[in-house]
């Protein structure tokens, strides 16, 4: 049984009165020291996913409409409310992409993760406070004693994402979201929160599910990844098998559209056309509009999974079909 | 055919007052501290750095949208840079933009056509509206839109199809010079590569020299002929693409390339 | 036809709002058509029936001179639509082109708006009590003063949205695409204010109401011959016990007409661009 089971995860936005289904079928799991990586362009519902983890949709225009996520051997979705809380922020922790805004603007960053650590620990503001230097020191912010004082905006945006991952990781969580964890920040920032999260990955055995939309991240830093797109997991497999072998068109066009360092292209092969938005029903296959091997069929029949090798499944029809 | 550079940039500085006044002593940001760099005709230079690096002041400078501090800009032998907004107006033709956000840099409340009509009546290369519909129609082909799309209002379109309306509202001057800020780093992969295919084909087939301000070195090195390399307000190496990423002299640009995350493919 | 579409939206779902609107569709309609809807001359006296109580022919009585209060007040309407309109223009235009230059022309912005804060510095009463004294009571100079103490929110609001706009991309993209200041500021940047303005104006006009009213009660307003709801309470306050209803009515239409007015504005506040909502916190 893996830490983390979602199954057919539906996720619907409320607009005029209809359901719009944004999140279609979702299933994946992680398991304890695993990084699972999703990676899809914007609205792929790749963001919507983690906030249905986390519990989060409530309150807005997004609805849960079906699916499990179960933890631990638990159903998440059955919990009360409370039952919920006690569970985030202890064994279930989230970092946001924003480390500007997730972090409040008018307390110390030290009384912010000391508040975190004794909503669910039994621990003395002393103890709290020495724990929370002790995090600091593990994200690697120079000087933790001293800096526990600082206020966000005294600090740079890689230390604030540290300060987010040193609070998410307050209570030890076997579960680590991380939602476009490094977008905001430079490449050699980046590169640091990464490594720094590889790296307590390994000492703690933590889960990590790491949503992108690079696919260079993704690349690098995850053991299993999911490519998303309009709401659906097109191609799903182990980083190796997948790098190994891209399967979906999709998959191969997002490769293609990424001009990379190490050597010239003339042109770039960018995939036509652009995302179909949400209130847009497509018939078939979502991708076949764009999508270069697209025929009759395509735009008829929606493909189903389809196993092209042990653990590395693919929604196309021609999945396994020769080379994309 | 000249040697001489088309653009010249010597020495520039912009600074920004931060704090100070009357009690306090005056604090500034050097956000350009002395740079210079040549561009010439039909060359893409690129400007590549992180976020605070000065980059995007550079090109605010060299259109005026900052004042500079110091230093000299010659655009065809001539110092832009002490000009007034009115010496300054008939150079903006060739002189042109690309801003970053497709979402904010459309006026929302007037419609394409209007939006590129106004530098064509501005530079007077339009006499009359139907003459000016034609090469706004003939511009929105060239940027691979429909002509028809100029009677609507920017919330129509995506953010793609925005950023090559924003191109449009450049290529419709035909200008010599294009400063293309983080032109593609707010789109999506796919559409971006899309942009990105669209930029180099108007540069190659107009001969527009092009400077390049980007803090993706991918796409950097697609777009570019000469790179620049800046760091902390100041040029710390410059020199032919194949130089910058495939001998790179400078510690930072070292650092900079191997933080980058990379995609191994593994041939089965 | 499609503007009138948007507006008529921003009520949907709003009772109340929405009656406030039928409301002043009446007193626009009673403002416009008031000669033919009047059953007397509002100027004629008859000392014969006055003081005479709600009823036939005098649907709200008459007042200590005989006139018809009903008549006095359907005119009364056309003046409070004249004074609101008025003022509200005088106000925006003023205040408008203060508020937008002030902000465009950072230089001339440092001494137009300490100005401004001066004026502000004086509750609105007052100040518009200090300016009607230096002025004859006159429907202009009602206007005028009226006007002008609601140009400097106005001013400040506007202020602080130009601001916003200056820093814009699209008005950096205008600037180099060689347009000048006038462009940017009337082509670029006044259209995207047009719908704050808007609010902005429903709210002049419902205060410039209050004021107008608190001015002619005072007696420092419309001359006193001039048929308006605040002189008709002013005229007749000495008569609050044996003719109340002299001045429940021209009361009640104020109240009313200001509440109605306020309605529609947080009506139309909750559906402009929410990037300006906190700068009209009302006048």
């Amino acid at each position: 049984m893996a830490l983390l089971e979602v199954k057919d995860l539906e996720i619907a936005v409320a607009a005029g009165g209809a359901l719009l289904p944004v999140v279609r079928g979702v299933s994946f799991s992680v398991d304890e020291n695993e990084t699972l990586g999703i990676v899809g362009e914007s609205g792929c519902g790749k963001s919507l996913t983690s906030l249905a983890i986390m519990g989060l949709l409530e309150g807005s225009q997004l609805r849960l409409t079906g699916g499990s996520i179960s933890f631990d051997g638990r159903e998440l979705n059955s919990l009360s409310p409370n039952e919920r809380r006690a569970i985030m922020g202890d064994q279930m922790a989230m970092i946001f992409q924003e480390p500007m805004t997730s972090l409040n603007p008018v307390y110390r960053i030290g009384d912010q993760i000391v508040e975190t650590i004794r909503q669910h620990r039994d621990m003395s503001k002393r103890q709290a406070s020495d724990r929370a230097v002790e995090l600091l020191d593990l994200v690697r912010i120079p000087e933790p004693a001293r800096r526990i004082d600082s206020f966000p905006h005294q600090m740079s945006g890689g230390q604030r994402q540290r300060v987010m991952i040193a609070m998410a990781l307050a209570c030890d969580p076997k579960l680590l979201i991380a939602d476009e964890p490094t977008t905001a920040l430079d490449v050699t920032v980046q590169k640091e929160v990464l490594d720094l999260m590889a790296d307590l990955q390994t000492r703690m055995g933590t889960a990590i599910v790491l949503i992108s939309h690079d696919l260079g991240v993704i690349a690098e830093t995850c053991d299993k990844v999911a490519v998303m797109y309009r709401g659906k997991i097109v191609e799903a497999a182990s980083a190796a098998a997948l790098f190994a072998n891209i399967s979906h068109p999709y998959t191969r066009g997002l490769l293609n559209s990424i001009p990379v360092v190490d050597h010239d292209v003339e042109w770039l092969e960018a995939i036509p056309g652009r995302v179909p938005t949400i209130d847009e029903t497509l018939p078939g296959c979502a991708f076949h509009p764009r999508c270069s091997m697209a025929e009759i069929r395509c735009s008829a029949e929606d493909p189903a999974p389809h196993d092209v090798a042990t653990g590395h499944t693919v929604r196309c029809h021609f999945a396994g079909k020769g080379t994309v | 055919m000249t040697n001489t550079p088309l653009l010249q940039v010597r020495e520039l500085h912009t600074h920004f007052r931060t704090g100070g006044g009357i009690f306090a002593e005056k604090t500034w940001l050097r956000a350009v501290n002395g740079i210079s760099f040549d561009i010439h005709a039909g060359e893409v230079l690129s400007l590549v750095g992180e976020s605070g690096c000065g980059k995007s002041t550079v090109g605010r400078t060299l259109t005026q949208l900052e004042p500079s501090t110091s230093g000299a800009a010659l655009f065809n032998g001539q110092d832009i840079l002490p000009m007034t907004a009115s010496a300054f107006r008939p150079l903006r033709r060739d002189i042109q933009m690309i801003f970053q956000d497709p979402f904010a840099s459309l006026n929302p409340r007037l419609t394409i056509e209007q939006t590129l009509t106004e530098p064509l009546f501005i530079h007077g290369l339009a006499a009359s509206k139907t003459e000016a519909r034609a090469l706004i129609a003939d511009t929105l082909e060239l940027v691979g839109m429909a002509p028809k799309v100029m009677e609507r209002y920017p919330h129509e379109f995506s953010g793609g199809q925005r950023q090559r309306i924003g191109i449009a509202r450049v290529m419709i001057l035909k200008p010599k010079l294009v400063i293309a800020d983080e032109a593609v780093s707010a789109l999506d992969v796919s559409i971006q590569a899309q942009v990105l295919n669209l930029i180099k084909e108007l540069q190659r087939d107009s001969g527009m020299s092009m400077l390049f301000i980007s803090h993706d070195l991918g796409v950097v090195r697609h777009i570019s002929d000469r790179v620049a390399v800046m760091y902390q307000g100041q040029i710390v190496e410059t020199g032919d693409k194949r130089q910058i990423f495939e001998a790179p002299q400078h510690e930072y640009t070292k650092r900079l390339l191997s933080a980058i995350p990379r995609i191994t493919e593994r041939v089965a | 036809m499609n503007m009138l579409r948007t507006f008529l939206a921003m009520f949907r779902g709003r009772k109340l709002a929405t009656i406030g609107l039928i409301w002043l569709c009446i007193v626009g309609l009673a403002a416009i058509a008031a000669p033919l809807i009047a059953p007397f001359d509002p100027l004629e006296i008859d000392p014969v029936e006055r003081l005479s109580e709600p009823g036939l022919p005098y649907l709200f009585g008459t007042d200590h001179f005989g006139r018809d209060s009903f008549s006095r007040a359907i005119y009364g309407a056309r003046m409070a639509v004249i004074i609101g309109l008025g003022s509200v223009i005088v106000a925006l235009v003023t205040g408008g082109l203060v508020g937008m230059l002030s902000a465009y022309f950072t230089r001339l912005g440092h001494v137009l708006m300490r100005g401004i804060d001066v004026l502000m510095a004086f509750p609105a009463l007052l100040l518009a009590l200090v300016l009607m004294t230096l002025l004859e009571r006159s429907v202009t100079n009602t206007i005028i003063v009226i006007g002008i103490v609601y140009a400097t929110t106005t001013a400040r609001i506007l202020f602080g949205m130009t601001l916003k706009l200056k820093g814009e991309t699209f008005v950096d993209a205008a600037i180099c695409s060689g347009a000048g200041h006038g462009s940017i500021l009337f082509r670029h940047i006044l259209p995207n204010l047009i719908s704050p303005l808007l609010v902005q104006a429903s709210f002049i006009f419902a205060f410039a109401q209050l004021q107008a009213a608190a001015l002619d009660f005072l007696g420092l307003g419309l001359p006193p011959e001039v048929p308006s709801w605040g002189n008709m309470l002013s005229e007749e306050r000495i008569y609050v016990t044996r003719a109340p209803w002299l001045l429940i009515f021209p009361g009640a239409l104020i109240i009313l007409s200001v509440f109605s007015m306020n309605l529609v504005g947080d009506a139309m506040r909750d559906s402009i661009d929410p990037r300006f909502k906190d700068d009209i916190a009302g006048v």
